[in-house]
């Protein structure tokens, strides 16, 4: 029975929203026919025949607008960009302007992260990642590549495996940010991609270069006894063979990590990895991080938590007799695995960070790996955890792998893996990919188009709202007054209009770039100017239609009757051209919009961190980089005409159906 | 009309006067000092100075070159005054726009004039050539849309103008670019001739023609939308006026019809379009001129204000003004041609 009541309100609200809204016809031929006397409802293009019918206005030019199909699609369109921008940066809290991330820059649109191909997925011997492409080798010495295999514009996909290391049985393999390196069961040395910085093989070139570390001969000879190598690592253009005696070969770009040189040709080394800037490496007397400086203070403290509000103790204070067992890095921290189980953490933590979970403070830890900024550790209850760096939601782990018997756990990048004893893949998690791709900062352009979107719509509309204002009001006084108040106000308004817009505008951004504003208040500047310097066209058009409006009977009534005359203008007057102004409503917030982009396309207007449809689109300036990095604009020049287009199209329906003299079958 | 015309250009004179005031007074809040800067050079030129010596000489140096500039005052309107060349400078000399002495480009060491000339040129033939064109395939469209009101012909060019006009005009150029430059591979990327060479003759004039076609094709295309859709919308209301039905009635021919009763009545609400578009090409093409390389005005506008080069900003900031401002003259008196009420109400 309740359910039955509920009912009978919610449809008598519709009926009478749809009365209201749409008129009688419509209520009648959705809600049937029940009260209001009868009568056959014809039909003219879809639309109720209301000839015969009195309509209000409004009423009329809201039935007319929504039998056009193309120009509620528009309205669709247009509410759909205006939520998605506006309300999207909620659902996006770990975003900010100015993030910026070396490994991630100029990545293609792609899901492919964490594609591990078919064949490897029940024989992972191990997966190493640094930047945006993975490398696996099964138990069969196979090696397999996944992600974003083409390395920038530099023509080099790593993805095109030499044919000889698809031929060898591969023992170790290593990804870097460009290369791989592999070396198989006779300790032959395999590289490919790209060899810039001397990654994988030998030049003149590279050895005319001071700052580069050649490939060791014992390595390219193959010299190697593949059975005491210990680890083979690779980071930004640099890669370390690490043997079980603690010889260390290490190569590479020194600029690209600061204290490489001082590693070259140790012997006492246990672990090796790499930070951004830093090799760090763990020796034979595991009882701190070995970085090869003798008085630095560089990574010598070590709290016990990836909470970087805990105080960090220095090294032998903190581990108070026990040793480093394991160490592992991430691109500004490592983490230290000690022989009671427990994990100690060296470096600055960044923001989107999270701490170890506090069950996994009681469990033991029998092994951990870093990836570019999160680390996942399995413990000897067979749980696995992911913890630290948590921008793309690395932590999220999936729930049943407690039960599926991990013995291994892989991490590289933003992605993790989890393997059982017989190595089968049973979980993946992490980053998957870029739906829109990623800028030159490495930054993900879908959240910037959301964040950028907000930027050009709040612009767009606080400019046009201050054209309104200014250009209305004056319009309004200047066409209903008349005489010299028309002529003042006519000849200030030709002489703003004869200022040329897009240069001017850029003379004051770049007076308001110097300037010591903030981010936000240099956008407001920049919403005034462009409004102070558009209000022209409204106060033409309310001009005019003033003029038009003030022969009319309805006012010459009001006046008769002594009504004020603010009072005609802004209440009698006004309402009646407001169909005429609203119109240009719509096509004065394209417009300005348009300015705001090409603005900040030229580098003025909205600047760098800061998003904005413009400046998202500096990359199509030249042809080269437009053809090689096409998702850097492609997408967003779509989303911006999409949404231009569908305002533009609502204006001119909105003209088409306030038009008295246009007819319905138009 | 003398006496109107004569009206309307003390008016121009006055708002010229009053807006590059203005705009003086706004580039003076600009962070340059030249006679700053200048003295600095000079004075790392002396060597072997105490410190004492160093800020003595610094000011006298200073003070030699903001009078040289004449930036030797804060009153606003004398330094109006000598940029327009009726105060004198220190040394009793005028130098200004009177004396046809617009300033000093610094990037460029030269006179601002003698920049901006060749740069004008550039922008004027592109501009005239887009313009002839622009106009030469909008109009037809226009008229044969309004007259075929709600064919699919009309809906398939309205779509077009639709999405050409939402286009902001640099993803126009850059997809033309993308097609013509590395798809097609017909027209060169950037530059007004073929880097090294010295062609002279017929065979230079072919070689600037090349380099100028793209751009001028990018031109056109990012200027039709706007136009076609005015002249539509001007064209309907054209058709739908009392004389259009009577000459219909009165069984003329429709060419006649639409070409001489509609279109004339349609052309009044163009004037302004057609003739500011006409001056307009003076202004150039910022955004096309920065992505092709080509030496026109925008390009230097633009790279002026990237680099602070002020007196070239101001000196093109006024011709820009003054085009608008004559350019709405003209338009006005068009007005009075096209349309025969005006003239009579004048």
């Amino acid at each position: 029975m309740a359910n039955n009541k509920k009912e009978g309100i919610f449809s008598k609200l519709a009926r009478w929203s749809t009365r209201t809204f749409l008129g009688q016809k419509y209520e009648q031929k959705w809600f049937g026919n029940k009260e209001l006397g009868s009568g056959e409802i014809t039909y003219k293009n879809g639309v109720p025949d209301d000839s015969e019918l009195i309509v209000s206005p409004a009423k009329q030019v809201f039935q007319r607008f929504i039998a056009r199909k193309f120009a509620v699609f528009a309205v669709l369109v247009v509410v759909f960009m205006f939520i998605l921008v506006f309300v999207g940066p909620y659902f996006m809290p770990k975003y900010y302007d100015a993030f910026t991330e070396s490994t991630q820059k100029d990545l293609p649109p792609t899901m492919s992260f964490m594609a591990v191909p078919k064949e490897l997925k029940n024989d992972i011997n191990m997966i190493d990642c640094y930047g945006a492409f993975s490398v696996g080798l099964s138990n069969a010495g196979k090696v397999y590549i996944w992600g974003v295999t083409k390395i920038g514009a530099t023509g080099f996909d790593v993805k095109h495996i030499p044919e000889e290391v698809k031929n060898a049985n591969i023992k170790f393999v290593a990804a870097g940010q460009d290369h791989c390196v592999a070396i198989d069961e006779n300790g032959k040395f395999y590289g490919w991609g790209s060899n810039r910085f001397g990654q994988y093989a030998v030049t003149d070139e590279i050895l005319k270069n001071d700052t580069l570390i050649p490939v060791p001969d014992e390595v390219l000879n193959g010299e190697l006894d593949v059975n005491h190598i210990k680890q083979v690592s690779a980071g930004f253009q640099a890669t370390a063979i690490l043997m079980d005696d603690g010889t260390l070969y290490i190569w590479g770009n020194t600029q690209a990590y600061a204290n490489l040189e001082k590693f070259v040709g140790k012997t006492n080394i246990e672990e090796v990895d790499f930070t951004l800037n830093y090799v760090v490496a763990l020796d034979k007397k595991r009882d701190a991080v070995y970085t090869g400086y003798k008085k630095s203070d560089l990574y010598k403290y070590i709290r016990s938590s990836a909470d970087p509000s805990e105080r960090a103790v220095p090294a032998s204070d903190y581990l108070g007799g026990r040793k480093i067992e394991h160490i592992t890095a991430t691109l500004n921290n490592i983490c230290l695995l000690l022989d009671d189980g427990s994990l100690a953490f060296v470096g600055d933590f960044g923001r989107d960070n999270v701490d170890v979970p506090a069950a996994a403070k009681n469990e033991k830890f029998v092994s951990v790996v870093g990836g570019s900024y999160h680390y996942t550790g399995l413990t000897e209850e067979g749980n696995v955890y992911t913890f630290a760096g948590n921008h793309y939601n690395q932590d999220r782990v999936p729930k049943n792998l407690s039960s599926k018997n991990v013995t291994k756990v892989f991490a590289g990048a933003y992605q993790s893996y989890a393997v059982n004893d017989n190595d089968d893949l049973v979980g993946k998690w992490g980053l998957k990919g870029y739906l829109f791709g990623t800028d030159g900062s490495g930054a993900n352009i879908a959240e910037r188009v959301i964040a950028g979107g907000k930027v050009t719509m709040t612009v767009g509309a606080v400019a046009v709202i201050i054209e309104i204002i200014i250009g209305v009001s004056l319009g309004v006084l200047s066409g209903y007054f008349g005489g010299w108040v028309d002529m003042l106000i006519m000849r200030v308004c030709e002489v703003v209009a004869s200022v040329p817009l897009i240069p001017f505008m850029l003379i004051l951004s770049s007076l308001l770039a110097q300037s010591a504003m903030t981010t936000n208040q240099k956008l407001y500047m920049l919403m005034f100017i462009m409004g102070v310097l558009g209000w022209t066209g409204f106060a033409r058009i309310t001009r005019a239609q003033i003029l038009l409006a003030r022969e009319s009977e309805y006012v010459t009534a009001a006046q008769s009757m002594g009504v004020k005359e603010t009072r005609i203008a802004f209440k009698h007057i006004l309402p009646n051209v407001f169909s005429v102004i609203l119109v240009n409503i719509t096509l004065a917030f394209a417009g300005s919009m348009g300015t705001e982009t090409t603005l900040s396309y030229l580098g003025f207007g909205v600047i760098y961190p800061q998003p904005s449809w413009g400046n998202m689109l500096s990359r199509a300036s030249n042809a080269t980089a437009a053809i090689n990095f096409w998702w850097q604009w492609l997408f967003t020049s779509a989303i911006l005409i999409l949404t231009v287009v569908c305002i533009n199209t609502i204006g001119d329906t909105l003209r088409d159906v306030m038009d008295p003299k246009s007819s319905n079958d138009k | 009309m003398g006496k109107y015309i004569l009206k309307r250009l003390v008016y121009l004179v006055l708002v010229f006067f009053l807006l590059t005031f203005l705009l003086f007074v706004i580039y003076q809040l600009m962070p340059a000092n030249r006679a700053f800067t200048d003295a600095q050079t000079e004075l790392k030129t002396y060597k072997n100075l105490t410190e004492e010596e160093k800020k003595t000489l610094f000011d006298e140096l200073y003070l030699k070159y903001q009078r040289m500039y004449g930036t030797d005052t804060n009153n606003k309107l004398k330094l109006y005054g000598r940029w327009l060349g009726v105060v004198p400078f220190y040394d009793g000399t005028y130098k200004g726009m009177f004396t046809g002495y617009f300033g000093w480009s610094y990037e460029h060491s030269d006179e601002v004039v003698k920049v901006v000339a060749p740069h004008l040129k550039n922008s004027m033939i592109i501009g005239l050539i887009t313009e002839i064109a622009v106009l030469g395939i909008t109009i037809p469209l226009g008229i044969k849309q309004a007259v075929k009101k709600g064919s699919k012909f009309d809906h398939g060019v309205q779509l077009f103008s639709l999405i050409g006009f939402s286009t902001p005009s640099f993803i126009t150029y850059i997809v033309f670019i993308l097609l013509f430059c590395s798809i097609l591979k017909i027209f060169p990327v950037s530059g007004m001739k073929t880097p090294g060479s010295s062609y002279t003759g017929m065979k230079n004039v072919l070689d600037v023609l090349y380099h100028v076609t793209l751009p001028t094709i990018c031109l056109v295309f990012g200027s039709l939308a706007g136009i076609t859709r005015v002249t539509r919308a001007s064209m309907i209301d054209a058709l739908s006026l009392d004389c259009v039905r009577t000459a219909r009635a009165k069984g003329l021919n429709e060419k006649v019809v639409v070409y001489s009763h509609a279109w004339r009545n349609a052309i009044i609400p163009m004037v302004g379009i057609i003739v500011g578009g006409f001056f307009g090409i003076i202004s150039g093409a910022m955004i096309l001129e920065t992505m092709f390389g080509f030496k026109g005005m925008g390009l230097l506008y633009l790279s002026s204000v990237r680099t602070a080069d002020y007196d070239m900003i101001m000196f093109i900031q006024v011709i820009y003004t003054f085009i608008g401002l004559f350019s709405n003259l003209v338009t006005d008196l068009t007005y009075g041609i096209v349309d025969p009420r005006v003239r009579i109400s004048k």
